[in-house]
């Protein structure tokens, strides 16, 4: 177990697909793609508006937990931390959801006050997306934290059970899912690449 | 074409033009013709590069190379013939996880992903005579039995040279009329097939060490060759499965196609400029053509197909597979 605190941002990474975080935590391994790229772009130039705050730094040792929050909504009477997304699919995924928690957990501790919803600003709809933090979020953070702070270099986590997870993954090409189950068949049992068929070389 | 897998494309660039800057600006790396007429000759997006390729006058600002470092760029420098000079190494390009496993490995895991190594080199020699239509090479298939289930690596190199001997012994009849090849020699190379077997070499060689530093491998600890002060003996392992099967196959394209001939030789066996420039070009496309992989059976650029095996045998190494599955052509 490491005392490194969990960055938030890597919920979101590690709920998608444990064996991409790991390769993105132990070897840097993070391929260039389109998606990355754009996504780093709109962060940059997003502008500023009235009465939000960007950019807030948090860390907790108690929640292990740590991360940046993209904007803080301070209109009204409560304070809604808002996670700006690019989705092509013009909807936001359940891991994005475990990243909003993890900023609500976080704030809420800064606070000192509960948070009891996120918002998510989808780029390509020009929308936000109210999100009600539930007792099952949280408890999913927690597990994933321990889950996460728990990993080792020494045991790479099994491919994904959802191949379409693949398509826009940006570390696929170091990873090679369909590839590892031809040549080694045994390191797909259960998961979504069983059914590949090794080819024979000879 | 999905996103991901625009990756590797186009990610490699040669500059030979004489007198020339590399800048950076803005996003882009630009190329200036600074001792001619001053002017921008060519722009690449920064992201999309991996490795520059330099041949000869050709220098580069100071915050390119930052930018280099910070990109994660490889700079291989050349002399205006293409002999190797030395790289600019980004900082970043150590991971000391992978570094601590390939020091770690075992002579027994040494051994099997050499002997992977060279059973490829072999098979693929002999597929490559097949192609062109050159028969009775059985030994060769009984050789690359013999280099798969080596017992040590003293055997494996023997099993290696037998081989190559056999081999060479056979590639004089791939070779259209006027075109000869008795043996092979380096240092210098006696003959103009030589010549391009040796430039050729240095270019694989070269690719194979960006794609070994691209995934923080240490290209100068090997399984096979023996190590020697500035050696890449990673890089010379790795390449044997590339030799017979790509380099020596472009050898004998460019002259069977006619598009190097004689002429384009000087004394010394080396190729005269135009013909060291047509060459490049030519090679560089050879590394973007696409084949169907044997084993994956999607088509794929050879350059890619090299990265592929880098990833291969850091996954090898790593302990991320069992074993290294070298590339090996069976027909």
């Amino acid at each position: 177990m490491t005392s490194e605190l969990v960055n938030v941002s890597d919920l979101n990474q590690y709920s998608y697909c444990p064996r991409r975080y790991w390769y993105l935590h132990f070897y840097n391994t993070q391929g260039r793609n389109y998606y990355r790229v754009e996504g780093k772009t709109k962060h940059e130039n997003q502008s500023t508006r009235g009465n939000w705050l960007n950019e807030l730094y948090l860390e907790s040792e108690e929640l292990g937990l740590k991360g940046k929050i993209d904007v803080l909504d301070l209109g009204n009477d409560q304070v809604v931390p808002v996670e700006r997304k690019r989705a092509e699919s013009g909807d936001y995924y359940r891991s994005d959801e475990l990243q909003l928690a993890g900023y609500c957990l976080l704030l809420e501790e800064h606070l000192g006050e509960s948070v009891r919803e996120g918002a998510i600003y989808l780029y390509e709809t020009d929308q936000r997306m109210h999100i009600p933090i539930t007792e099952n979020h949280r408890k999913t953070v927690q597990e994933q934290i321990e889950a996460m702070r728990s990993m080792s270099v020494e045991s790479v986590p099994p491919l994904t059970d959802n191949r379409k997870k693949c398509e826009a993954c940006s570390a696929r090409e170091y990873c090679m899912p369909e590839e590892t189950a031809m040549l080694e068949p045994d390191k797909a049992t259960g998961t979504a690449f069983e059914q590949e068929i090794h080819n024979e070389s000879n | 074409m999905k996103a991901t897998e625009g990756m590797f494309d186009e990610s490699v660039v040669y500059i030979t033009k004489q007198g020339t800057q590399v800048r950076t600006d803005g996003g882009r790396i630009v190329v200036w013709d600074v001792d001619g007429d001053g002017d921008k000759l060519v722009s690449y997006p920064t992201e999309q590069l991996d490795t520059i390729n330099v041949f000869g006058g050709v220098n580069f600002s100071t915050p390119f190379v930052a930018r280099a470092n910070e990109h994660g760029i490889v700079l291989n420098y050349f002399t205006q013939h293409g002999k190797y000079r030395g790289s600019f190494v980004p900082e970043k390009n150590t991971i000391a996880e992978v570094r601590r496993a390939q020091y770690a490995l075992s002579s027994d895991d040494e051994l099997a992903i050499a002997c992977a190594m060279i059973a490829a080199k072999i098979r693929n020699g002999r597929t490559l005579l097949g192609r062109k239509g050159v028969h009775g090479t059985d030994l060769l298939k009984d050789l690359g039995v013999r280099a798969e289930n080596a017992t040590n690596k003293d055997e494996l190199r023997g099993t290696e040279g037998e081989a190559a001997e056999r081999y060479f012994s056979r590639l004089d009849e791939t070779l259209a009329d006027g075109w000869t090849f008795e043996k092979r020699t380096k240092r210098p190379p006696e003959d103009h097939i030589n010549s391009l077997l040796s430039l050729t070499y240095v270019m694989m060689k070269n690719e194979v060490l960006s794609g070994l530093r691209q995934y923080n491998l240490d290209p100068f600890l090997g399984v096979l060759h023996a190590d020697r002060h500035g050696k890449p003996s990673l890089a010379l392992d790795l390449q044997e499965e590339f030799r017979t099967s790509f380099c020596d196959a472009f050898v004998t394209r460019l002259v069977n196609r006619g598009t190097i001939t004689h002429d384009d030789f000087n004394r010394d066996n080396r190729l005269r400029d135009e013909a060291f420039k047509t060459y490049l070009s030519k090679f560089d496309n050879y590394m973007k053509e696409e084949f169907t992989h044997p084993y994956f059976d999607y088509s794929v650029s050879r350059r890619k197909a090299i990265r592929q095996q880098v990833i291969l045998l850091r996954k090898a190494i790593v302990g991320e597979l069992d074993d290294y599955h070298a590339l090996t052509f069976t027909r």
